[in-house]
């Protein structure tokens, strides 16, 4: 039954770019824009782990710990040195934030491949039980470990903006930034806050991921692009709106390939992108409209 | 062209009247390094290699100037556009008998047309938005190329290109590497006096204030069109010129990575005037290509890409920016001192 084998897959990766997107919706909500680099912090934390236990035969788990904290070091630097500058300089526009954050995807992509190579590394398996098999269908313990993943982040950071005094100064924070100064709640640290999410939840997402494929020092440039767009499908309403739309996308990017073949997960990419910027742009699950 | 003839015309005025033309001093330092590079390359092959790869660049960067500095949106579908121009070459040498100049005009009229028709799907969209679907269009474009075989050639892509016959006369590679700098002066000479006029006027204002220049009568998307769909012509003559000096195109000659290039030259040169787009293409190639340091292990793409942060953080003017400062500072002592 192979169509069962194509719905595990689009879980998987519907969870990749869930984790993702919900790396992206942290920093819109404490930051106010889209940080395109969290494709690069999963690219590293993915790339690092297998190299470390490729070439310097480290521990797996050890290796994904170095990896993930990389991944979030990568992000506490783009806030502290790159963004919180720029924003400070250029004030409301978006573009010199769009910009820097071009940047640091771009020097992350070139720094990892000067330090890691250019060739792809195949990804590190962190749950050492072989496949389950179920009729035809088989279960990579990868999967399993991603979907876990997924639901426990979720769970994790549901309950810590709902629960937590951290959370709801992170909701006041992103209903309005200058409000949250003026009452004097400490912005910049809640920021911070959320870029170390948002770098801990890509790391763990490109480490899964890299299993399925391997991963290279250009991959992050897609994973960006992916979360990005599961993000505007799902839209910011909520918090489970980012899996949603994850699992949107990762059903269109393995079966519109199964029907169409080739490439042709780019032009559905392209067409759901439209699509939704079109018809819906503030995707599918709006809580308020922002003044 | 039409510049050349410009200057042409402007040898028969006198002198005074050519020095008070706006940014007749750029051209003037631009022709004059120009000249520089051009002696510097000799005849050595490889130096004229350089030199077609910097024009390349050159053209991206004064593609995207117009949109994403003027205009203040920044799309990143170039590589596509830059390869419209390529296959345009490529496609009318080995498809059609039109002569193959045609293809410098075709080529940008596609790439304008296409950048117009995505413009138009994506005329809501503003910042990160704009930038995503751009970026995925860039990356369907490229899938395309290799899909569609039957048109472009796939991976293998198109070769063998006949050579460009202009009214009678074969250039040389020389020749062409010459006419091809000066149309790049030219290019930034003409977008220097565009962005003077009260058209780049409009366009600059329409970058900060957007409501206003829509309050005074000018249709802000419309505007906003006109800049893309000029940016993509631009660019799309660099992507011939390259196609037609290496004499083949396949759908790696213009990869993604030349996006992100065209984003950081206009910064790296200053984004003050369209000149610091060509110098940024210059120290572009210069250290992407031609960088070797001994004892230095770093990769000089790496050495872009972390110049671009500090132009970003702490040197928003760019090259050309602190060299245009330093030089009223020199004038300003030599001045009082005299």
């Amino acid at each position: 039954m192979p169509d069962l084998q194509l719905w595990i897959s689009a879980v998987q990766m519907g969870c990749f770019f869930g984790l993702l997107a919900l790396a992206y919706y942290l920093v819109l909500v404490g930051a106010g824009f889209f940080n395109f680099a969290i494709g690069p912090y999963a690219m590293v934390a993915g790339l690092l782990t297998s190299y470390l236990v490729v070439e310097w035969e480290y521990e797996v788990w050890l290796a994904a710990v170095v990896g993930i904290g990389t991944a979030v070091l990568l992000a506490i630097a783009t806030e502290l040195a790159v963004v919180r500058p720029v924003q400070r300089r250029s004030g409301s526009g978006e573009l010199p934030a769009l910009v820097a954050v071009a940047a640091v995807l771009f020097a992350v992509q070139q720094i990892a491949g000067d330090q890691l190579g250019y060739l792809t590394l195949p990804g590190q398996n962190l749950l050492p039980i072989s496949p389950i098999t179920v009729g035809e269908t088989v279960v990579q313990p990868s999967t399993i470990l991603m979907v876990l993943v997924t639901l426990v982040a979720f769970a994790a950071i549901a309950a810590w903006i709902r629960y937590t005094r951290s959370g709801r100064l992170l909701r006041a924070v992103g209903d309005s930034t200058p409000a949250a100064t003026l009452l004097g709640l400490p912005v910049k640290r809640i920021r911070l806050v959320a870029f170390i999410l948002s770098g801990v939840l890509a790391g763990a997402a490109g480490l899964l991921f890299s299993t399925k494929a391997g991963v290279n020092n250009l991959s992050g440039l897609g994973w960006a692009v992916s979360g990005f767009l599961a993000l505007v499908i799902g839209g910011s309403g909520s918090i489970v709106a980012p899996l949603l739309g994850g699992l949107l996308l990762g059903i269109v990017e393995v079966f519109v390939p199964y029907y169409f073949g080739g490439q042709s997960q780019v032009y559905g990419m392209l067409l759901v992108a439209l699509v939704f910027f079109a018809v819906k742009p503030s995707g599918l699950f709006v809580r308020r409209v922002r003044a | 062209m039409t510049a050349t003839g410009d200057t042409r015309a402007g040898t028969g005025m006198n002198r005074a009247r050519i020095a008070g033309v706006p940014g007749i001093g750029g051209l003037a330092l631009g022709l004059l390094s120009t000249a520089l590079i051009l002696a510097w390359v000799g005849g050595d092959d490889y130096r004229e290699t350089l030199v077609m790869t910097t024009v390349t660049y050159a053209f991206v960067a004064l593609g995207i100037y117009v949109p994403y500095v003027m205009a203040g949106s920044l799309s990143m579908a170039y590589a596509a556009y830059a390869a419209i121009g390529g296959y345009a070459v490529g496609l009318i040498s080995a498809k059609t008998s039109l002569p193959l100049w045609l293809a410098w005009l075709i080529g940008p009229l596609v790439a304008a047309v296409l950048a117009l028709l995505l413009g138009l799907v994506t005329r809501r969209l503003s910042g990160f938005f704009l930038a995503a679907v751009t970026l995925l269009f860039g990356l369907a474009f490229a899938a395309f190329l290799n899909d569609a075989a039957g048109l472009t050639g796939g991976a293998v892509g198109v070769g063998s290109l006949r050579e460009l016959n202009l009214l009678g006369w074969n250039p040389s590679t020389y020749q062409l590497m010459v006419v091809s700098s000066l149309a790049v002066c030219a290019f930034a000479f003409l977008l220097d006096r565009a962005r003077m006029s009260p058209w780049g006027v409009t366009v600059r204002t329409m970058r900060e204030a957007p409501r206003a220049v829509e309050a005074a009568g000018v249709r802000v998307p419309t505007l906003n069109l006109v800049s893309l769909g000029l940016g993509a012509a631009i660019a799309a003559v660099g992507g011939a010129i390259f196609t037609y000096s290496v004499g083949s195109v396949t759908p790696d000659t213009f990869k993604l990575d030349l996006v992100f290039l065209a984003i950081f030259m206009p910064l790296l040169g200053g984004s003050g005037t369209p000149w610091g787009a060509v110098l940024g293409a210059v120290i572009a190639v210069e250290l992407t290509l031609n960088f070797s340091l001994p004892g230095v292990a770093l990769s000089g793409t790496l050495i872009l890409a972390v110049g671009v942060l500090v132009v970003l953080l702490i040197a928003p003017r760019g090259v050309i920016g602190y060299a245009d400062r330093l030089r009223k500072l020199v004038q300003g002592r030599w001045l009082s001192r005299g």
